[in-house]
């Protein structure tokens, strides 16, 4: 049995309307408009033990609310969810020892008190014992590296200090499975891998699986192998990363930068017979190719582009993750 | 047991954060006083212009607003959900609550303590003293353990109406004003209910039972016979409401929509 284990999962919400005018507000007293909109529309999957998954999609997809019955705030509307075994509603209390959660925009942690005192109650709160405590948190204060924050209060801390204390707080118990809700949304790039860093190393040692949802695909690319995309309350992908790129990323981006002004058709035309697009950007400094993956291609490119104009600077990349599933989006399939 | 260990540690923790701002705690035990004041004046200067209401004789009201303070003061202490609503549902702190291993009102009947709200206790108990001292009122030895039998009554009652009101937000989307009204509608139950209207008097005993906080257990102590069967009802309406709101609460958290981001 998986760690997450989801059937047909749905979960519908009443969405009302008013109507419009005084007569239609007296209306609306008596019997209101709605429409039953699914937010999240019958979706399938299972996460293994250990398994760190992104959970990805645009705003309103669907991915707060699955995230929020497979923790046991929400009931579905139908549909099975099993996580660690238990049903997360239904079993509520019981069900939450086995899970770390924090949201991203929301805290955990008292905001008057000092963050060893919230700590500490949450110790009490899920029954930790002194000495698995002891072991356990030392590490994480250590990777966190928050020992400093721990006597100050929550709401004198930064951002990013406050976020590292939720990651620490969501795992006081040491949970075998940790939900992650944009733990990184704000936050500055040293902090970020800083936080990064941290769950490779509980993923590592406890074998904790973790599902993770964020706007950063870099998180994604660094931390997880599996991501699940979702579209309208939609599955549209679930699988690795990798192949994800295979099928999407094909082709490279050659950028350039000119010493001289260049124009967008003075390229196009040294480059005509070779497979390849330009574009520019806003402030017509970068100038971008996008050929296919191919060696002769690129090297023919370059070379006719630098006939052309002077060079100030050049870079190969592989089409980003984010152009990847901006595409996908935009073609709303896979 | 656990739940009592886990009161514990959050009064411990609510006082360690009362006492950094003792400034504050001192504002707000003042503003309580002072509020206590008020509606004690206000009864003195109803009898500046006669000398019974309904059949009661001043000190007997004084009485009566003597013991409404000590369940009042334990309902203010413990049962902050006036705004749930707000708090809770419009800004989805709920969802955080429930992801804890305890149940989900004794979290937030943790988190919203007011323990200087306590003080009450003392002033009704010193009103009650009063009064009872100028009605010639003698205190038996069982007095004591009815008095806090009543007064647990009272607290479950005042408890149960409102955590049922807070559990109207699980069903309806928008805000209500209903908290306000409550807290108004409450006082009514300080005074004697046979100065009301019939229809006023059916409500406040039996759909918004207010009377049991108030008047009828006070009946008790202030010998008036007549009410006996009523003072003697209050704590088995405070049970019955207080399971009734507790199964009311536990079904509409399954309704929880959760608020978006």
């Amino acid at each position: 049995m998986g760690a997450i284990e989801v059937r047909d999962l749905r979960k519908e919400f009443k969405a009302y309307s008013s109507r419009s005018g005084l007569k239609g507000a007296f209306r609306d007293l008596l019997t209101r408009n709605y429409k039953v909109i699914p937010a999240v529309n019958d979706i399938s999957f299972s996460v293994k033990q250990g398994e760190m998954v992104g959970y990805i999609g645009e705003n309103g997809a669907g991915k707060s609310t699955t995230i929020k019955m497979l923790t046991g705030i929400l009931e579905p509307t139908s549909g099975s969810v099993t996580v660690n075994n238990m049903n997360p509603h239904r079993e509520r209390e019981r069900f939450v020892q086995t899970i770390g959660v924090v949201f991203g925009q929301r805290s955990q942690l008292w905001w008057d008190i000092a963050v060893q005192e919230s700590f500490r109650l949450l110790k009490k709160v899920y029954k930790v014992s002194d000495e698995d405590y002891n072991n356990h948190m030392e590490l994480v204060i250590k990777t966190l590296d928050i020992g400093p924050l721990l006597d100050k209060p929550v709401r004198k801390l930064s951002l990013g200090q406050r976020m590292r204390c939720e990651l620490a707080a969501a795992l006081i118990h040491n949970p075998p499975l940790l939900f992650l809700d944009e733990p990184t949304i704000g936050l500055d790039v040293l902090v970020k891998l800083k936080i990064r860093e941290f769950l490779k190393e509980i993923n590592e040692k406890y074998n904790t699986t973790i599902l993770l949802t964020t706007h950063d695909l870099t998180d994604i690319e660094a931390l997880c192998e599996r991501v699940i995309m979702l579209d309208e309350g939609q599955i549209i992908y679930d699988g690795a990363l990798k192949s994800l790129k295979e099928k999407w990323g094909e082709g490279k981006e050659i950028q350039f930068q000119f010493l001289e002004p260049a124009e967008l058709k003075t390229l196009e035309e040294a480059t005509s017979g070779l497979q390849v697009k330009w574009e520019v950007d806003e402030k017509k400094q970068v100038f971008t190719a996008f050929t296919e993956d191919n060696e002769e291609t690129i090297s023919q490119v370059i070379a006719k582009t630098v006939m052309a104009f002077r060079i100030k600077d050049v870079n190969i990349d592989e089409t980003s993750t984010e152009e990847i599933i901006r595409n996908i989006y935009e073609k709303g399939m896979v | 047991m656990f739940y009592f260990s886990m009161f514990f540690q959050y009064v411990a923790q609510y006082m360690k954060t009362r006492l950094e701002y003792r400034a504050d705690l001192l504002v707000e035990i003042f503003s309580d006083l002072l509020f206590q004041a008020v509606n004690l004046i206000f009864i003195i200067v109803v009898f500046g212009h006669t000398q019974f209401l309904g059949g009661w004789s001043r000190e007997e009201i004084i009485f009566i607003y003597g013991f409404f303070l000590v369940p009042y003061a334990l309902f203010s202490a413990f049962f902050n959900i006036w705004d749930f609503n707000e708090r809770y549902i419009v800004k989805g702190e709920l969802d955080r609550i429930l992801t804890r291993p305890i149940h989900s009102l004794f979290q937030i009947i943790l988190e919203r303590m007011e323990l200087e709200s306590l003080f009450g206790v003392f002033t009704g108990v010193g009103v009650m003293f009063y009064a009872g001292s100028k009605l010639g009122l003698t205190v038996s030895w069982y007095d004591p353990f009815v008095f806090v039998l009543f007064v647990v009554g009272g607290v479950l009652v005042y408890g149960g109406i409102f955590i049922l009101l807070a559990c109207i937000s699980f069903w309806a989307d928008a805000r209500t004003s209903i908290m306000p009204m409550m807290y108004n509608i409450g006082n009514y139950g300080r005074y004697p209910v046979d100065i009301y209207n019939p229809v006023i008097r059916f409500i406040l005993t039996w759909i918004l039972p207010f009377a049991f906080v108030g008047v009828y257990p006070s009946a008790y102590f202030l010998g008036r016979e007549e009410w006996y069967s009523y003072a003697f009802l209050t704590p088995l309406i405070g049970v019955v409401f207080f399971i009734l709101s507790i199964f009311t609460w536990n079904e509409g958290v399954k309704k929880y929509r959760g608020a978006g981001n």
